[in-house]
């Protein structure tokens, strides 16, 4: 048996469209500095660290990691998942610290995406330059042929996504870390120009650069701090074509298959039988409303026939956990950061440091990261006591 | 320092490549352009008929085998309609969706014309609606993605 591993310290700058004030380097040691002093340690206490950066291109630097979060003195391991980068990394971390490799990690991403006039032109710059890519395929329209491909099966609508985006986006008011966050009625959703049907304006993620740290240990240094535990944890891959994932028996492309086998791992790690009764905050890594849809029943908390029923009762908060207290990947999704984000709230929920934001009594929380067209998930699964 | 103080520099990336499509989507293209067919290849695992053309099944793992045609005609599975415009991407308003081609096994990628998309909603509703399309090719063929598309099928 492992020694168990938690977090045991957390450093987020704030998340805004840009940062002229601030070169990369200099964001990512806000939040590493106030990582350290959470943790209540050194530098000079941290064994190895693993940073993440998604598409080089969104800063317009290659491998700016190189640039901003490896230190001198420290293994470095560079991670890239896309969207799910944040908490691929973590995840490394952890299988350094049970392989023996390391006491102490340092994890860290970065996202510089302020510095990109065209972001959606990048995006389109992931996908297959031979069969898809003449497509407009941007992270939008990869969430828009979901979104209806959704209507079409459970009979979605557009009410149904703007619900979603509205308790988000009006969540992210009470995170003082959404720079400029607003409140957002269903109507006012539905009111925002269309940027690809269905998606709306006032739906879509917007651009946020920012950096965040996460301090993993074990052992007594673990247990003499609040840690976050981790209780289980599950990464799964796809296929990367999206049409390819259509008819598969294990299950269609709004299935989400690798995240509903990270959630099963994950389960099964932690002892969880009955997600629905035993986590108590979900912080989801969902840019867009149609992707929390799909990871209801893939977190298998619903049945894939009840997605619809379930959105509607997590709109009417009319479910047992908590959804995305910080306003979600939806409000604030500095994409190489943003998976790890969603870790660094949970630590902060179940070790109760999270302000406004707080849940009360939260003991169980669960961290998911989504990258490329769903091609890579994660789940984390964080708790208030070792298990 | 006030805002106006900060520096901020001009940058762009513009690099060429050439793109090696390999041998299976060569043969794919050229069906395309010199046949007017679409064909793929049938894994010999799992016996779906995989198209776009692949040289591999990507959940058996093993190489597909023999290349076999589609029909002209399919069932729209996922779509959107593209109204914003965002720099360096082509011109709304468009449609794109995935379609299941009759006799496949996976979905291929491409633009839905001849759809009336002024009222988005309207477009849409229609969209989800009437899901047979037919394929339509170019004129002048480029042995290219870009030398067909879909229209709402003219039979329903």
């Amino acid at each position: 048996m492992n020694d168990p591993i938690g977090i045991i310290g957390v450093g987020q700058t704030p998340y805004r469209k840009r940062n002229p004030d601030r070169s990369a380097g200099e964001l990512v040691r806000i939040a590493v500095t106030e990582a350290l002093a959470d943790a209540r340690i050194e530098l000079a206490d941290i064994d190895f660290v693993v940073g993440g950066v998604a598409p080089d291109a969104l800063s317009g630097i290659a491998d700016i990691d190189k640039a901003s979060i490896s230190l001198p003195g420290k293994p470095y391991l560079h991670v890239n998942t896309g969207g799910a980068t944040g908490s691929s990394a973590l995840l490394a971390a952890r299988t350094l610290i049970d392989a023996g490799r390391a006491d102490v990690v340092l994890v860290v991403a970065l996202e510089r995406m302020g510095q990109a006039t065209t972001a959606q032109s990048i995006f389109n710059t992931i996908f297959d330059p031979i069969y898809e890519k003449d497509f407009v395929l941007t992270t939008i329209t990869m969430a828009a042929l979901r979104a209806t491909m959704l209507m079409s099966r459970h009979g979605f609508t557009g009410e149904h996504w703007a619900g979603i985006a509205s308790r988000n986006f009006t969540q992210a008011t009470h995170n003082p870390l959404v720079v400029g966050a607003r409140p957002r009625t269903v109507q006012d959703v539905l009111d925002s120009p269309v940027l690809a049907w269905p998606i709306h304006l006032y739906e879509a993620c917007p651009i946020s650069e920012g950096a965040c740290a996460v301090v993993l240990a074990r052992g007594d240094l673990a247990r003499s701090r609040e840690t976050a535990w981790i209780l289980g944890t599950g990464a799964y891959s796809d296929t990367y074509a999206m049409g390819d994932r259509m008819h598969r028996p294990e299950g269609s492309l709004i299935e989400m298959v690798p995240l509903r086998r990270a959630a099963e791992k994950a389960y099964r790690e932690a002892g969880i039988t009955e997600p629905l009764r035993q986590v108590d905050v979900l912080e989801l890594q969902a840019p867009f409303a149609i992707i929390e849809a799909m990871a209801y029943p893939a977190l298998g908390l619903c049945d894939l026939d009840d997605s619809r029923g379930f959105v509607e009762r997590a709109i009417a908060l009319d479910i047992p956990l908590t959804v995305n207290p910080s306003g979600g990947a939806q409000a604030a999704n500095p994409v190489s950061a943003t998976a790890l984000v969603r870790i660094a709230e949970a630590a902060l929920q179940v070790r109760h440091r999270a302000g406004d934001r707080q849940v009360p009594g939260a003991r169980t929380a669960l961290a998911t990261g989504q990258g490329g067209a769903t091609q890579f998930s994660t789940v984390c699964l964080l708790g208030s006591e070792a298990p | 320092m006030t805002t106006d103080d900060l520096l901020v520099l001009p940058g762009n990336w513009n690099f060429d490549y050439q793109y090696f499509a390999g041998e299976t989507a060569s043969r794919f293209f050229a069906e395309l352009r010199d046949r007017r067919r679409i064909m793929g290849r049938r894994c010999p695992s799992c016996r779906r008929l995989l198209i776009p053309a692949r040289s591999y099944c990507d959940v058996c793992y093993v190489e597909t085998g023999e290349w076999e045609e589609v029909g002209l005609s399919g069932t729209l599975e996922a779509f959107a309609i593209i109204l914003a415009h965002f720099p360096g991407l082509p011109e709304p308003p468009l449609a794109i969706g995935f379609v299941t081609l009759d006799g496949a096994d996976s979905a291929i990628l491409n633009f839905v014309r001849g759809v009336d998309l002024t009222d988005a909603d309207a477009a849409g509703a229609r969209l989800l609606r009437e899901t047979r399309v037919d394929v339509v090719f170019s004129a002048e063929p480029a042995g290219r993605i870009t030398d067909f598309h879909f229209v709402i099928s003219s039979s329903t």
